[in-house]
């Protein structure tokens, strides 16, 4: 039998995929030894960033996971920072770890409220009944002056943790035990959304985003399971407007406003909604880059813009994505 | 270069001298160095014109002192942020604080932003002069006794002023009242000046409509209708932003301004936009602490206004005045300060040594109060079209200090409107 060349397919070398979950234990460990070599103005970045990240760990159960893409996510935030600056200015609770509890409680019930109506409807409906929700929640932050400080806002005083006051300045205070207190958190709620994003639940979720009319023929309750991925992604909101609210020391309604929900959607794009630690990677570099420019230029909306619309156009992936096409181009695949 | 043991003995010699004896070299290096100062102002949206005047009237400051020898005889830098939401605006001082080492801070002119920013400063003790932003609510509460930080006058002054001001001119000639003033802490306080003004001077008004337009809001039409609808003799806003040239635009092309008093106190921030062809005459026309085209103005506001017409065409706005009152005020302290201490000034001792000196600024004399609020002189008065502008003037200028409008430290605003003695 004479021998024949037959073309096949290049055999990948044998890489290891590299997991959502080891590409954010790397973040937190990178961010676990800033301190010892980052500026204090720098670790104050980070805070933002955990916070966004935590609020985008949330996001992306619902958008990259489920498929449901929230233009109101800001509320969840809002309701964070506002449960953080009511209770500690106006009702003397100054337990982070109340706070926190608070926070998550507050941002659950309503998007329970909320989601019941929301989580019926799929892609710009939901998107525009999210909206008019996170506006509606604004338009109280700015006009119940009594309640809420309206524009003013109200002030988050800083809190004790783990029952523990921590004297000396606020930027101390906030990139020491803070910043490892929101580490911590961080760490914990990846490692928690990474259980649930595997878990049958994550699968149900899945199968939502991929089919809903196929998954509910196999059985997935469709409904449940997308108010359940609400609700989880609106507690991980409260929680992440809480850090940021501490951080600030403000609650103010821009926190709940529509452009804000826009910057989640920025930063999960920007980092990539399809992989686990995309968002969170895109929360690090949009806070970074908007520091940068800022201090660049007075025309850094349109740099921003501008990235955004090149990412749409040439990484609608993301950066994650991006990083994921190179890796696996050079293991030879396509 | 070769580096040889001699040389790096020298060296050594003069880096561990230098290290032992900080309080020789130490003064010597600062005083070399020129002082940085950040600047916080909005340069774009709904206040971004009012920033860039204030950035511009601060540039224009610094490079008059710089041309002499500066606050102290040191030149100075300024490192300019812009001011957007009070997240990013906090955000941006602490990058002025702790990356960009600045010796002092000044600007912001929203009340809310600089509500969330003051209690950082105070607790970074980061000096900060404030250009505007001090509206009632919330400044008690938020910032009772600061240290380091320096507030405009009560925004509210220019609200009290225009309610005087309608006394004096209409009384008597108005019934039906009708307001429309931006939806925040400012447009709600100003409204509520007003109407216990009139209350207070026995001017039986019929309030017959209130609108809240949101700030920003660029299509006024309902507003508008609502306003006409309700027939008023008197219009009283505070509006202050882009959205007041589409107002009187819109309002005009309404015919809603016919046979209308109207009390615009806050319409010189938009001095430039407010064209003749849709600006009635006869508008209690507020330019807060600056007017532009005040005859017996000082040389000083004479060369700024000449300077700043000539090279932006266009008028400057009673920011600019609050720029330069700022920068005048804060190298009046450094001075005091290191006069006082025979060497550099601390930012607590240059805090320390402000309340009190009196400085002239664009639009005259002012000072800051013990309790760091500040004192100016206020101009507003009747508008006129009669002039060589494509925007109207005054036609008779009214004068009130500060003092006459601003209640003193520690008072309650809204008991001090009801017990003061007024100038009118």
């Amino acid at each position: 039998m004479p021998s024949v060349d037959i073309a096949s397919p290049a055999v990948p070398r044998a890489m290891p995929r590299v997991s959502g979950l080891w590409v954010l234990l790397a973040l937190l460990a990178i961010m676990a030894l800033l301190p010892f070599v980052a500026s204090p103005y720098v670790l104050l970045l980070m805070l933002p960033f955990m916070g966004y990240g935590i609020a985008l760990l949330g996001f992306n159960l619902l958008f990259g996971t489920t498929g449901l893409l929230s233009f109101g996510h800001a509320m969840f935030l809002g309701i964070g920072a506002y449960t953080a600056a009511a209770l500690t200015s106006k009702f003397g609770v100054k337990s982070f770890e109340l706070l926190l509890l608070a926070a998550a409680l507050g941002s659950g019930l309503v998007s329970i409220v909320t989601g019941l109506l929301c989580v019926r409807y799929t892609r710009i409906f939901f998107g525009m009944l999210t909206l008019a929700f996170g506006m509606l929640f604004h338009s109280f932050l700015f006009k119940f002056y009594a309640v809420t400080g309206g524009d003013q806002g109200m002030r988050v005083l800083r809190p004790l943790l783990l029952g523990m006051e921590w004297r000396g300045g606020k930027t101390a205070f906030l990139t020491g035990p803070f910043y490892y207190y929101s580490l911590v958190l961080f760490a914990l709620l990846g490692l928690a959304m990474w259980r649930i994003t595997q878990s049958p639940f994550g699968l149900h979720l899945k199968a939502i985003r991929e089919n809903a009319g196929k998954a509910a023929y196999v059985g997935v309750q469709i409904f449940r399971m997308r108010l359940a991925a609400f609700v989880i992604s609106a507690v991980y909101g409260g929680i992440g407007g809480t850090i940021l609210a501490v951080t600030t020391g403000l609650a103010d309604p821009e926190l709940a406003y529509w452009t804000h929900s826009g910057n989640l959607v920025f930063m999960a794009v920007l980092g990539g909604s399809g992989t686990f630690a995309g968002p969170a990677i895109g929360a690090l570099v949009f806070v970074l880059l908007q520091d940068f420019v800022m201090s660049l230029t007075q025309y850094w909306r349109f740099v921003m813009g501008g990235v955004l619309v090149l990412l749409v156009v040439f990484l609608p992936q993301g950066l994650s994505g991006a990083v994921s096409l190179l890796f696996n181009r050079r293991n030879g695949g396509r | 270069m070769k580096l040889t043991r001699r040389d790096f003995s020298k060296l050594a010699g003069t880096g561990i001298l230098a290290a032992a004896a900080p309080g020789i070299f130490a003064p010597a290096l600062a005083q070399n160095k020129p002082l940085r100062i950040g600047i916080i102002a909005p340069r774009s949206g709904a206040a971004g014109t009012a920033g860039e005047c204030g950035i511009r009237a601060v540039q224009w400051a610094v490079e008059r002192l710089n041309k002499d020898s500066g606050i102290a005889g040191r030149k100075i830098d300024l490192v300019i942020e812009e001011e957007t939401n009070p997240k990013d605006t906090i955000e941006r001082l602490r990058r002025l604080i702790l990356q960009e080492k600045v010796d002092a801070i000044q600007g912001l002119i929203s009340t809310g932003v600089s509500l969330g920013v003051a209690p950082v400063a105070e607790e970074e003790q980061a000096l900060v002069v404030m250009w505007d932003g001090t509206t009632q609510d919330g400044v008690k509460e938020m910032l009772p006794n600061p240290k380091y930080v320096f507030r405009s006058t009560d925004n509210e002054c220019e609200a009290v002023m225009g309610s005087l001001l309608a006394v004096k001119h209409f009384k008597g000639k108005f019934k039906r009242v009708a307001g429309i003033n931006p939806d925040y802490s400012y447009g709600r306080n100003n409204w509520e000046a007003f109407r216990q003004i009139l209350t207070r001077y026995g001017i039986e008004a019929e309030y017959v409509a209130e609108q809240w337009p949101k700030v920003g809001t660029m299509d006024l039409t309902s507003h508008i209708a609502a306003l006409k609808a309700a027939k008023p003799d008197l219009i009283f806003s505070s509006m202050l932003f882009a959205d007041l040239p589409v107002f009187m635009k819109q309002g005009h092309a309404a015919g809603l301004f016919d046979g209308v008093k109207m009390v615009l106190p806050a319409a010189g921030w938009q001095i430039n936009q407010l064209k003749k062809e849709f600006t009635p005459e006869g508008i209690i026309f507020g330019h807060n602490t600056l007017y532009f085209d005040l005859p017996q103005a000082s040389p000083l506001q004479k060369a700024f206004v000449q300077d700043y017409m000539d090279k932006y065409k266009e008028a400057p706005h009673w920011e600019a005045d609050r720029a330069y009152f700022a920068m005048a005020t804060y190298k009046a302290g450094v001075e005091a300060a290191q006069k006082a201490a025979g060497k550099w000034p601390t930012q607590e001792q240059v805090a320390e040594a402000i309340p009190g000196l009196e400085v002239e600024s664009l639009g005259g004399k002012g000072r800051f109060r013990k309790d760091k609020i500040a004192e100016q002189v206020f101009y507003q008065g009747p508008s006129t079209n009669t002039n060589k502008y494509d925007f109207p003037t005054l036609a008779s200028v009214d004068v009130f200090e500060a003092s006459q409008l601003q209640k003193p430290p520690g008072a309650d605003f809204w008991e001090w409107i009801k017990t003061a003695k007024m100038p009118v």
